[in-house]
């Protein structure tokens, strides 16, 4: 990690120090690292697809060579398209509108498709999201309860969004929301809830049935109005 | 300021300058056409393609995977509370998705840092407000853990070590976290922070003096309310 060490760099504490309890404490300090869930809403909030990174990110290392010996399928584009507008126009990357299909058979085992039952599904007129929890709680001490779940589960869900966030980013938003509605059963306490809400807003949006796309919007905000996602539900409202 | 307000990750385009600060030994070539942290192979792979647009989406890409726990981590050592963690790496890396361009090939994780550190600010502000108490309150709750016992449970380190760092202040803090957990170099932090490296220095050994007196005092404490104990 250092590439910088010259005569007068200082050493490190940790390298130095006979306290136990300092060398303790600066031991909890870097051996901090990110959960899986966070790498999937971040990949989520992006627009990216994101399940195979996400397994490798979840072992940690995540070796460029690595990388480069997936065999992804990726059509490059729309997202940066969303990404270099946002700036001017948004607080949240546009990705959901913009996607770019990713599969992995390797990686899926074919389950994520399993899972979504492709039939047309009837989307309530909710007004309540499904996320009903706000993602800061669900977070307990030391990410236990989520490092304990699956990436493959966690994969999963990311696949399924990424799935409906394609057919929208193709005009079928019919599909996005039944896929949504799929998505929604294979996972009530899914992790990548909010995300998913926040796609079906911009689906319901598209699917010319604005009123229900604003009906949730309201809930959502209501619900969560410090939420990472809030402004771009905030930009598909109008306010 | 009310805890209602919504705090809009626009304002942070403003607060954080794009600082080109050249680090010795790490200067780019003067063609600055491939971005560091996209794999050969996505590049091969971006060929054909809308060549912005895909070399900015694998860039992004390689933002996520190379630094998402340097971000993660500089948010917790930073102040941020464990349960928003997760929340503010995704606001983090949304706010670099929109900066991108601003991004300076080299400088990713100087311009990670600076969007991290102003979010863990505001993370902890908000969350000292919503639980009503003042920053300096946690310290005694926590002293009582530093027993010899303790120095192998992590989360009590942690707890721990936060009471540490919320006593310093914020410049000799950056200095410090990305000395100590980050393991980067003082023409690194300089890059980073926007400072001379003479600067970073004085910081540094200023925030390390702070550090050792502090948890030498919490150690004295310690030691001395467990005698008490066994008294």
């Amino acid at each position: 990690m250092r590439e910088m060490s010259g005569p007068s760099e200082p050493v490190l504490l940790r390298d130095e120090s006979v306290s136990a309890l300092e060398r303790a404490l600066l031991d909890a300090g870097r051996s901090y690292r990110s959960t899986g869930t966070a790498r999937a809403k971040t990949l989520a909030a992006l627009g990216m697809a994101g399940s195979a990174t996400l397994l490798a990110g979840t072992a940690q290392a995540v070796p460029l060579a690595t990388l480069a010996k997936m065999t992804w399928k990726m059509t490059w584009g729309k997202l940066l398209a969303a990404v270099s507008i946002v700036g001017a126009a948004t607080a949240v990357p546009v990705g959901y509108l913009a996607w770019q299909r990713h599969h992995h058979p390797a990686m899926h085992g074919g389950a994520a498709p399993a899972v979504i039952a492709a039939k047309p599904i009837e989307v309530p007129p909710v007004l309540m999201p499904r996320a009903l929890e706000d993602q800061a709680t669900e977070n307990g001490p030391a990410g236990a309860a989520h490092s304990a779940r699956p990436a493959m589960t966690l994969a999963h869900e990311l696949s399924s969004l990424d799935a409906a966030r394609a057919l929208l980013a193709r005009g079928d938003a019919s599909g996005a929301l039944a896929r949504l509605d799929a998505y929604g059963r294979a996972y009530p306490n899914g992790r990548l809830e909010l995300e998913a809400e926040v796609l079906r807003i911009d689906a319901l949006d598209e699917s010319g049935r604005s009123d229900a796309a604003r009906a949730r919007a309201g809930a959502f905000l209501q619900h969560h109005p410090h939420s990472v996602l809030a402004p771009r539900v905030r930009t598909r409202l109008g306010d | 300021m009310t805890t209602a307000a919504v705090f809009d990750t626009r304002d942070l385009d403003r607060a954080i300058p794009v600082v080109h600060v050249p680090v010795p030994g790490r200067e780019r070539p003067a063609s600055l056409d491939v971005p560091l942290d996209v794999p050969p192979e996505l590049l091969e792979r971006s060929k054909g393609q809308p060549g912005t647009r895909a070399l900015r989406d694998a860039r992004l890409r390689g933002l996520v995977d190379l630094h998402i726990d340097f971000v993660a981590r500089v948010l917790r050592n930073s102040g941020t509370p464990h349960a928003e963690i997760d929340d503010e790496v995704q606001r983090t890396f949304i706010v670099a998705a929109r900066r991108l361009d601003d991004i300076r090939p080299g400088a990713e994780k100087s311009f990670l840092f600076r969007i991290a550190f102003n979010l863990a600010a505001h993370a902890r502000r908000t969350a000292a407000r919503r639980r009503e108490v003042s920053a300096d309150q946690a310290p005694e709750q926590v002293e009582r853990f530093a027993t010899p016992e303790a120095l192998t449970d992590q989360k009590r380190m942690r707890e721990l070590l936060d009471s540490v760092l919320e006593k310093m202040e914020r410049p000799l803090r950056a200095a410090f976290v990305l000395h100590e957990f980050e393991e980067m170099s003082t023409a690194e932090i300089a890059d980073a922070l926007g400072i001379p490296r003479g600067t970073v220095a004085s910081r540094l050994r200023r925030a390390r003096a702070e550090f050792r007196e502090r948890v030498a005092a919490i150690g004295g404490f310690a030691a001395y309310v467990n005698r008490e104990g066994q008294g």
